[in-house]
């Protein structure tokens, strides 16, 4: 698709103004453990046990979950740690479709 | 299988005791996953100093199933998954192949077959466990396949012990993340 001057323009801003965030989504494996899941997501996002709990079983139940928001560089580093320990982890700029 | 799995002990240990055969099951696993995480040799492409620090040529996923598995794209789309690739798949084999070197030590000194884990070997236990059943998984066909399809694989079925095998280290890593878990 051809981008008309106005979207570029658009997202040239977005860039920069830093205001489109990317996102790291964990995928539903059938290999991984649900505590498995529950405990990387703590000890990589220091997220409480209940918080942890309830992105491993929107993973379970839904297919999928965004499980860290940030810069394109953040993303990128959540999800190179998230494959260290075997989770299956996309990352993708924020306004796509999930 | 005679081990009860891993226990908590104090703030900072966790102890397993293993049989002589799991332990040498074990340290098998974890050589094959280092063996399977080696670097792909690209017949002198490579330039020197780009692989020093740890950028390679090769941007396409692995073509086995297995390293495709271990070795994820980080993009759905393919470009920026291939530029992502090349600066990064060569550090993440080497932390993976770190976790399973870890385990193998371990394993290597524990004559007696005790493990005696702190937090870090703890972590790096889960993620070589980790790696070895989705190795096994995409052997089993685990995507695919059912539960009790799994169950009621024939005695005489190759996949058979890989499949006790798979369960069994399911199970030893659940014990070790309840150990974990306890003061949380």
């Amino acid at each position: 698709m051809v981008k008309t001057e106005t979207q570029i323009e658009e997202e040239i801003r977005a860039i920069f103004s830093g205001d489109t965030p990317w996102v790291t989504i964990v995928w539903d494996d059938p290999v991984n453990l649900m505590t498995y899941v529950t405990y990387v997501l703590m000890e990589l996002f220091g997220y409480s046990k209940a918080k942890a709990h309830e992105l491993m079983m929107k993973v379970h139940t839904e297919g999928k979950a965004v499980v860290s928001t940030g810069s394109r560089e953040e993303m990128e580093h959540d999800v190179a740690r998230l494959h260290e320990y075997g989770l299956w982890a996309t990352l993708q700029r924020g306004d796509q479709a999930l | 299988m005679k081990s009860e799995g891993f226990r908590r002990h104090g703030s900072n240990s966790y102890i397993a005791e293993f049989a002589e055969n799991e332990r040498e099951i074990l340290i098998n696993l974890t050589e094959q996953i280092i063996e399977l995480l080696a670097e792909r040799i690209d017949h002198g492409h490579e330039d020197p100093l780009a692989a020093m620090v740890g950028i390679t040529t090769h941007d396409s996923p692995p073509e086995d199933e297995v390293l495709h598995r271990l070795l994820p794209n980080a993009y759905q789309d393919q470009a920026d998954s291939a530029e992502f690739r090349r600066y990064t798949e060569s550090t993440l084999r080497n932390k993976k192949q770190a976790h399973a070197m870890a385990m193998r030590m371990y394993l290597k000194s524990a004559e007696d077959g005790v493990i005696d884990l702190d937090h870090d070997g703890a972590n790096a236990w889960l993620g070589a466990v980790n790696d070895i059943r989705l190795a096994l998984g995409v052997r089993l066909n685990v995507q695919e396949r059912s539960q009790d399809d799994l169950e009621l694989l024939a005695p005489d079925d190759p996949l058979r012990g890989v499949y006790i095998v798979y369960g069994w280290l399911g199970w030893l890593q659940e014990g070790l993340i309840a150990a974990l878990m306890d003061d949380n």
